[in-house]
C-alpha cells in the first residue's frame, strides 16, 4: 500500500492524520526510577523508551558489560559515555527476542554514544569516570533512534550531568519515493513505522534549537536534491522536541521548588549591578 | 428515512487532563504551529517567573559576572554570554553565577562527614565508594592504629592492611583533601570515625532528587529510644547522616561512635580510648527492641526521602517521635514499622504541618 500515491496527495494528510510538519503526541517524565542516578520515560507516538543513567562513576565500562554497551569519550580528556540498548521482545507487533549482538542495535549504540559524548561536558569529571546510559525500548513505532536520543538526553538532565544543550533528534522523510516527481516530493516530519518502511528517511540530531548537527543517519536511498529539505524539516522538528523536553524539565523543577526540595533560585537582573 | 444534516457547531473545549502532576503532558502533540513558527524558547527572555535554568539557556550576557559550577561559556566566542549546563536553580555569590542542579551525584568538599564502603584494597591505601563520581581514597597513614599507637606505618602494617579494613566493609570518615579531578582523600584519625558495625546501612539520593541529606552543623547524633513504652531501660541509637547520602543507623555504645564528639577524650589520651577492637567486624548482641527502633528510624528516613523532605537531625528526631506516636495510636497493629505509602505521607504531613 503505497501511501504517498494513494492518499497523501489527495488530502495532504498522512496515514495517522497528521500534516507533513506535525510531530506525534509526546509524553515525557523525569525521575521515573528514584534509585537510579537519573531516569526518564519518553513517548513519541507509540515509540516508548525508558532511559536509566548510572554514574558518572569510576567503574570500568569494558569490565561491567562489554558486550551490552558501546562507549565513547566526551570532550577530549573527559568522562566516557557508555550506551546500552535493550529491545523488549514485546516491543514490536511480532514478538521476537533480540540477541545482545544484534548488529543494528550495536550500530545505534555507537551512534548514540558518539552523539551523547559530543553534548556532555565530560571534562568536569575526568577520564576515569564513566556515564552509563541504559535504554529500554518498550514499544517500537518508528523514529526509534530519535526517540532513544531524546530519552537519553532527558535522563542525563535528570542525572545532573552538565551538557552544552539538550541533544534532540527527529526523523524526516520524503514522499514519493520514485525518482521522477521531484517537484511533487514533500518532506515529512517524525515518521512512524509504516512510513519508515515505504519512504526514504533520515534521523537528525542537533544540539538544542541550534542548527549544529551532532549526528545524522540515513540508511535509505534518497535523491540529493531532496536531502536539504528533509534536513531542514528534521531540524525544525528538533526544535519542537527541544521545546517539549525543556517544558518537561521546567515543570519538574518548578514542582521541586514548590515542594521545597531545592532552594528557590535567584534572578540575575541589571539592578544588582552597581 | 430521510437523512438529517445537523448544523455544524463548535467543538467542546478540551477537557483538562487529570494525569499525574509530574507527568508532563502539556500540549501533548507539540504541534508545530502552521509552517515554521518554532521560536527559540531558551533564547527568549524568560517571561514566566520560573527560576529554573535548563541546559543551553542563556543566564546573562553581562560581562560583569563570572561563571561558576553548572555554567559554561561558548569557547572561542568573543561574547561574555554565560549559559547553563545543568537543570537547576541559579545561585549568586557576589559576582559568581552558578547553577545548582536539581539532582546530581555527590561532589565531595573538604570537611564533609561521609559514610563509605571499601571497594578495593591496594598496597598502601583503600579505595572507598562514597557515592561520588570517582572513588575516594583512604591512605594507610590516615587511620588510627588499634591501641592508639602513634608511629610511622611500616611494611608490617602494609602486609596486614586487610586486618584494618577489607573489601565491602563500611566506615565513617571525613574528607581531608581534594584532587583536581574532584576525587577525595579521606581520613579516620578521630575517635568519631572508623569502622561501622552493629547497625544498618541505607542510601538516599546524594544531592537534590526531592530531598536527601543536607550539609548541617551536626551530621551524627544519638537518638534516645527509651521514650517508647516497649523499650526497657535507656537505650540509644546512633545515626550518622553522611553528606554523600549514605546513612548508618546503629546501636549506641557508650564512648564510641561518630556521635561521641566532644565527650570523648582529647588527642592526648587517645591511646587509652582507641580500644584494640576498633577494627572488629563482629557485631555485639543487639536487643530485639533496639533492632526494632533501628528499623523504625530507617522507615522514618525512607518516608522523608519518598515525600521529598530534607534529611537532617531535626527532621529525623521529630519524625521518629511522630512515628512512635503513630505506633502508640494503633497498638494492635503488627506492622507499625512500615512507613511507606499512606503512612509515610501521614507522617511527613504531620512533620511539616500540611
Amino acid at each position: 500500500m503505497p501511501l504517498d500515491t494513494s492518499t497523501y496527495n489527495l488530502a495532504l494528510l498522512r496515514v495517522d492524520g497528521r500534516r507533513w510538519n506535525e510531530l506525534r503526541d509526546q509524553r515525557g517524565q523525569m525521575g521515573v526510577q528514584p534509585s537510579a542516578d537519573g531516569s526518564a520515560y519518553l513517548q513519541m507516538g507509540n515509540t516508548k523508551i525508558q532511559a536509566i543513567v548510572a554514574g558518572p562513576n569510576e567503574r570500568d565500562a569494558s569490565k561491567t558489560n562489554s558486550s551490552a554497551s558501546t562507549a565513547a569519550t566526551a570532550g577530549g580528556l573527559g568522562a566516557t559515555v557508555a550506551v546500552g540498548i535493550t529491545v523488549a521482545p514485546f516491543a514490536t507487533v511480532d514478538r521476537k527476542r533480540r540477541g545482545r549482538n544484534d548488529k543494528r542495535l550495536q550500530e545505534m549504540q555507537t551512534t548514540l554514544a558518539a552523539a551523547l559524548a559530543a553534548a556532555v561536558q565530560g571534562q568536569a569529571y575526568g577520564p576515569r569516570s564513566t556515564i552509563h546510559v541504559s535504554l529500554h525500548v518498550l514499544s517500537q513505532d518508528g523514529s526509534l533512534l530519535a526517540a532513544l536520543v531524546n530519552a537519553a538526553s532527558l535522563a542525563l538532565v535528570d542525572a545532573g550531568v552538565p551538557m552544552t544543550d539538550y541533544l534532540v533528534a527527529c526523523t524526516a522523510g520524503s514522499t514519493s519515493s520514485y525518482a521522477a516527481a521531484d517537484e511533487a516530493a514533500d518532506p515529512l516530519l517524525d515518521l512512524n513505522t509504516q512510513e519508515e518502511q515505504e519512504l526514504p528517511f533520515l534521523t537528525l540530531a542537533t544540539l538544542g534549537a541550534s542548527d549544529k548537527v551532532v549526528a545524522m543517519v540515513c540508511e535509505s536511498r534518497v535523491q540529493l536534491a531532496r536531502l536539504e529539505g528533509m534536513m531542514a524539516t528534521a531540524a525544525d522538528g528538533c526544535k519542537g522536541v527541544r521545546d517539549f523536553l525543556d517544558r518537561v524539565v521546567r515543570e519538574k523543577g518548578e514542582i521541586m521548588v514548590q515542594e521545597g526540595a531545592v532552594g528557590r533560585g535567584e534572578v540575575v537582573s541589571s539592578m544588582d549591578l552597581d | 428515512m430521510p437523512i438529517t444534516i445537523l448544523q455544524p457547531s463548535l467543538a467542546p473545549p478540551p477537557k483538562p487532563r487529570n494525569d499525574d502532576a509530574s507527568d508532563s503532558d502539556s500540549e501533548g502533540g507539540a504541534d508545530l504551529e502552521g509552517d515554521i513558527a518554532m521560536g527559540r524558547p531558551a533564547k527568549r527572555a524568560r517571561t514566566q517567573d520560573s527560576s529554573i535554568m535548563t541546559p543551553g539557556e542563556i543566564i546573562t550576557d553581562d560581562p560583569q559576572w563570572m561563571r561558576g559550577h553548572g555554567t559554561y561559556v561558548i569557547p572561542g566566542a568573543q561574547s561574555n554570554t554565560i549559559l547553563s549546563s545543568v537543570a537547576g536553580t541559579l545561585a549568586k555569590t557576589n559576582k559568581l553565577l552558578s547553577v545548582r542542579p536539581l539532582r546530581a551525584r555527590y561532589t565531595p568538599e573538604i570537611g564533609d562527614l561521609v559514610v563509605g564502603r571499601i571497594v578495593e584494597v591496594q598496597a598502601k591505601r583503600w579505595r572507598v565508594d562514597v557515592g561520588g563520581t570517582l572513588l575516594a581514597q583512604l591512605p594507610l597513614s590516615a587511620i588510627n592504629l588499634p591501641g592508639g599507637i602513634q608511629r610511622r606505618r611500616t611494611e608490617t602494617d602494609e602486609l596486614q592492611i586487610r586486618t584494618f579494613f577489607s573489601e565491602g566493609e563500611l566506615l565513617v570518615a571525613e574528607v581531608q583533601q581534594l584532587y583536581n579531578d574532584g576525587a577525595a582523600v579521606l581520613h579516620t584519625r578521630s575517635l568519631k570515625y572508623g569502622k561501622l558495625r552493629n547497625g544498618v546501612f541505607m542510601s538516599v539520593a546524594g544531592v537534590g532528587g526531592g530531598g536527601g541529606v543536607v550539609r548541617a552543623r551536626r551530621q551524627a547524633f544519638t537518638l534516645d529510644i527509651s521514650g517508647t513504652d516497649e523499650v526497657s531501660g535507656s537505650e540509644k541509637i546512633d545515626v550518622v547522616l553522611g553528606v554523600n547520602g549514605y546513612i548508618w543507623i546503629s546501636k549506641h555504645i557508650e564512648g564510641e561512635g561518630a556521635a561521641a564528639e566532644s565527650s570523648g577524650p582529647g588527642i592526648t589520651r587517645i591511646e587509652e580510648s582507641v580500644g584494640l577492637n576498633v577494627y572488629s567486624s563482629q557485631n555485639d548482641i543487639i536487643p530485639v527492641d533496639t533492632m526494632r527502633e533501628i528499623a523504625r528510624v530507617r522507615g522514618v528516613i525512607t518516608a522523608l526521602v519518598e515525600n521529598g523532605l530534607r534529611v537532617d537531625e531535626e527532621m529525623v528526631i521529630k519524625g521518629y517521635q511522630e512515628a512512635v506516636e503513630m505506633a502508640k495510636e494503633e497498638p494492635d497493629s503488627a506492622d507499625t514499622l512500615w512507613l511507606g505509602g499512606e503512612r509515610g505521607k501521614r507522617l511527613t504531613n504531620a512533620l511539616v504541618g500540611r
